[in-house]
């Protein structure tokens, strides 16, 4: 036994984020205030003491996206190396400080951001601050702990596309979707280009892309802001700015013709459809207006394809998609898996009828009112954790410089008139303007177990 | 002005609710912990800044109280956020299942929202989606409960309440949603059995449980096809009744608020004696076994070793749960650091334990790029006979005790998940107390504890271990370690060809 106890008991009242009325029930507000550092790391900090917890999140403005051909794969490998150490933490020490601490953490890359974050007991606050800027100022990068990681990403690979049924039907789109590189490859990236990659790849990266001025903070949670600011300023403000990295062109150019392939997936035992039509950058009136339109057509067991497709005609045992957020243009994907024995071009006639009607007859009150009604509900649930609030506001930072997005969203989703969904309809879901890929079973014959 | 008004009596109402004290346990020890100590896969500095007291938090407290129908109630109120969570925990679940109609309780489950006697499915679908609210119903093969879910809006409450409500009293289980739904999960079972992961808990379970329910991940074919619209109904006539429930709710509404809809809801809902469910023991551990699916075209091997374990209320539950937080309880636990960042076999390895009113069970699980099945074979072995045969470290136990306590602090913004801690302590029957102890009970675990358990429950000659992998690049590695028997997806023995 090497724990003795002396209890404290300190009340805490709960001071709520600040909660005002609004017509359609009570919403949420979040106070925040935003500082910037002499060296341009921009700093948001929202004081909530409701519960006794502390989150940062630190986005980086950097994804997939500013990938080069043959370097496939870089952003997210590079994310792996933030956890392998710095001047004053080990390797692996990061994740288990935060862990045996009751805390909680993780990085995650995708085309448009890399984004760092944790969550602890509010007493942990100037750990969490210690080991974000310690890697932010000092990474260490060798070898070693690049080929370790390069292992873990290639098993991560494995484990999510090669491994599972209709994993490259996802690669195969992202690559027939979109002609500027950006997003014309996945963020996983190829074996091959992971092999590539070199120590000096790290460095450069490194040097460039996780400076401080290209960096948002987050702090949400049980603290002082003034004291946290101090220490922030502390522990960051020594690392020096670089110059800003070139921007990414993100012009795609439109699309004149369906696209199309066919996957033979000896992983598969079901066909399946996937679907994706190219549209705007997340953040836009028709963005919203897509995210309403995808609702009504493919969200829950109300949905249109859900009663067509599920129902109504039994083809799928699943039929679902979503509208995406890139800050480039993103997609509406539509994904189905066929039941045994049923054609893929008539799950497709199928989809495109429901589209079709939509188009020509718009979508009704009731569905208009589902869209917003879940997407409130969504939010406001998420908005319950300081961490997802954390990395929210930083995200929206970093990809449309507007952190209080936070307290504006619901209202852009609210201005969506049924008209402007009908109007999307027409605009973007074009046959010209899908790309359609269709997985194929084709088990490998199991020779080594046939009996003889 | 008038949001101002609604403002401060919104902050009244909170400061009213005092929902959350909490304390500071001085954590007095002997060393600083993790400091200059290093582990395979890790090397601690200890020069970060890491403040030695566990930060100790309250739990808030349910409010209970009992419909005249015998429905128990028990609210969180929770004010954080603008919304509710109801659930309706039924007392009986796939262990009511009578042989041979395994699935019973989790079709009729499952089939509550195909219509009721006032609302057709899509009627019931459309109702909910329009507020913007879930409803969710579902019971395992081996479950204790059926549970049946609505959350959503505070606004949308009354509304929410009386489908909800209307699903769990009215079902009729037309026989066309029967037959559709049936069609659908023996479909959906060659989608799953796509899933390596899938494969493999199918495979351990089985190798575990044998014909006990727990051994089925999915209700038997025979199963499914017998399953009528009648048998349901009858499951649900028999167990669905206010005096074998408990109606457990969680949201920004206060217990006067709430009694009322939920006498209008469920205050004429007619209890009935229910049948007592036996619980059907686990078996005797077998003999050590390797059973291997062959899964052509697989890059990866899929790995799950493990043993029988605890009932929930086994006093040597908080043993386990230290035990397993050191050996796979998560990327700072040994599996982890071994496996993956010491030697870049896997995207990660953990381990894991559960118990239910008949034994759980604990394992360990990675998924391993082929070629280094025997490398991780080797480590796997190596860490469980390492839990068996030596003492854990005073750091090592320390910092799982610091982790198992310290997460409770972030738990308070999850309301939901104590919602669910209650109602666990609610079925099982445990005291009331049960999780403001619960800390003590992990502070008190030592390592002679730990090692006792592993010994105990980590049993070497009865480890079932399973793989999921190209069976023509794994079975001579795997033979290493005893007999190897193949089988298909399906779950059908194969002869492995001689080469």
């Amino acid at each position: 036994m090497t724990l003795r106890k002396k209890f404290l008991n300190v009340m805490l009242l709960f001071a709520l984020v600040a909660t005002v009325a609004a017509q359609t029930g009570r919403s949420i507000h979040v106070d925040w205030k935003e500082t910037r550092l002499a060296n341009g790391l921009r700093v948001i900090t929202v004081e909530d003491h409701s519960a006794p917890v502390i989150a940062i999140d630190i986005t980086y403005n950097v994804g997939s996206r500013n990938e080069r051909p043959g370097r496939t794969g870089f952003a997210h490998l590079f994310e792996h190396m933030m956890f392998k150490g710095s001047e004053n933490i080990g390797t692996g020490e990061h994740f288990y400080l935060v862990f045996n601490n009751g805390g909680t953490m993780n990085g995650t890359t995708n085309e448009d951001r890399t984004t760092y974050f944790e969550a602890l007991p509010s007493n942990q606050l100037d750990l969490a601050l210690f080991l974000e800027a310690d890697r932010m100022r000092s990474l260490v990068i060798n070898k070693a702990n690049l080929d370790n990681q390069r292992n873990a990403v290639q098993e991560e690979r494995r484990l999510g596309v090669d491994n599972q049924p209709y994993g490259q039907s996802g690669e195969v789109q992202q690559g027939l979707i979109y002609d500027n590189f950006a997003y014309k490859h996945t963020v996983i990236g190829s074996m091959e280009d992971l092999n590539a990659a070199t120590v000096e790849d790290v460095a450069a990266f490194f040097k460039s892309y996780y400076a401080p001025n290209n960096a948002v903070l987050t702090l949400v949670g049980d603290f002082k802001t003034g004291d946290a600011l101090k220490r922030i300023k502390q522990d960051f403000e020594k690392i020096p700015r670089q110059p800003d990295p070139p921007t990414v062109d993100m012009t795609e150019p439109e699309q004149k013709t369906e696209r199309r392939a066919s996957v033979d997936d000896a992983l598969a035992r079901l066909p399946q459809v996937d679907i994706a039509f190219k549209a705007v950058p997340g953040n836009t009136p028709d963005f919203y207006a897509l995210q309403v339109l995808s609702a009504s057509l493919q969200s829950g067991q109300s949905s249109r394809l859900y009663q067509a497709l599920v129902k109504d005609k039994q083809l799928v045992t699943n039929v679902g998609g979503f509208m995406d957020e890139k800050r480039g243009p993103g997609a509406l994907y539509i994904s189905a898996t066929l039941r045994q024995g049923v054609k893929a071009a008539d799950v497709e006639t199928a989809i495109y009828d429901e589209i079709e009607r939509l188009k020509k007859d718009g979508i009704a009150d009731w569905e208009l009112q589902k869209a917003k009604n879940t997407t409130r509900r969504n939010f406001i649930n998420n908005m319950q954790s300081s961490l997802s609030r954390a990395i929210n506001m930083s995200v929206w930072a970093v990809y449309y410089n507007d952190p209080n997005l936070i307290n504006t969203r619901l209202d852009k989703v609210s201005t969506v008139t049924k008209q402007d969904v009908q109007r999307v309809a027409n605009k973007y879901l074009a046959a010209t303007n899908r790309t359609v890929v269709v997985t194929i079973p084709k088990p490998k014959p199991a020779a080594a177990t046939t009996q003889q | 002005m008038k949001n101002l008004r609604v403002l401060m009596k919104r902050t009244f109402a909170a400061i009213a609710l005092v929902v959350l004290a909490f304390s500071i346990t001085s954590a007095q020890r002997a060393g600083t912990p993790q400091q200059g100590q290093s582990v395979k896969g890790a090397d601690i500095k200890g020069r970060a800044p890491v403040n030695k007291e566990i930060l100790k938090v309250s739990l808030p407290k349910g409010q209970e109280t009992t419909l005249a129908n015998g429905l128990r109630v028990i609210l969180l109120e929770s004010h954080r956020v603008p919304t509710f969570t109801v659930q309706m925990v039924v007392l009986s679940g796939g262990l009511a299942d009578p042989t041979d109609y395994h699935g019973l309780a989790s079709f009729t489950a499952a089939l509550l929202r195909e219509g009721t006697a006032t609302r057709k499915s899509k009627d019931i679908a459309e109702q909910m989606d329009t507020i913007g609210a879930t409803l969710g119903s579902t019971a395992g093969l081996s479950s204790l409960t059926s549970t049946i879910t609505t959350s959503g809006l505070i606004e949308n409450l009354d509304q929410a309440l009386d489908v909800f409500a209307d699903v769990i009293r009215n079902p009729k289980f037309p026989q066309e949603e029967v037959d559709k739904y049936k069609a659908r999960q023996l479909q959906q079972l060659q989608f799953q059995r796509s899933i390596p992961q899938f494969l493999a808990q199918e495979r351990f379970q089985r190798a575990i449980y044998g014909d006990h329910p727990a051994g089925l991940v999915v209700p038997p074919t025979e199963s499914i096809k017998r399953i009528t619209s009648a048998d349901l109904a009858g499951f649900h006539s028999t167990y669905y009744r206010p005096n074998n429930a408990m109606l457990a709710i969680v949201g920004d509404v206060t217990l006067k608020e709430i009694m009322p809809k939920l006498e209008r809801a469920f205050g004429d809902w007619q209890k009935s004696d229910v049948p007592a469910t036996k619980i059907p023991a686990a078996p005797a551990p077998g003999a050590m076994r390797i059973q291997l699916i062959n899964r052509p075209g697989s890059v990866q091997t899929v790995l799950q070793l493990g043993n029988l374990g605890i009932e929930r209320t086994n006093p040597d539950y908080f043993a386990v749960l230290v035990m397993n937080q050191i050996l796979g309880g998560g990327p700072a636990a040994r599996l982890f650091l071994n496996l993956r960042e010491d030697k870049g076999y896997t995207y990660g390895a953990y381990s894991n334990f559960g118990g239910s009113k008949f034994r759980g069970t604990v394992t360990s699980s990675s998924e391993v790029r082929t070629d280094v099945t025997e490398g991780a074979m080797h480590e796997f072995m190596y860490e469980l006979n390492r839990m068996r045969d030596e003492k854990v470290s005073a750091t090592e136990l320390e910092n799982a005790k610091r982790a198992l306590i310290g997460s409770f602090a972030l738990s308070l913004e999850q309301p939901q998940a104590l919602l669910q801690n209650i109602v666990v302590q609610k079925i099982y029957d445990m005291p009331a107390d049960y999780w403001d102890v619960y800390p003590q009970k992990v502070t008190a675990i030592t390592a002679e504890d730990v090692q006792r358990v592993a010994q105990k429950y980590i049993d070497m000659g009865h480890l079932q271990i399973v793989a999921v992998g190209d069976a023509t690049k794994t079975r001579g590695v795997l033979a290493k370690y005893g007999t190897v028997q193949e089988f298909d997806a399906e779950g059908k023995p194969v002869e492995p060809m001689k080469n």
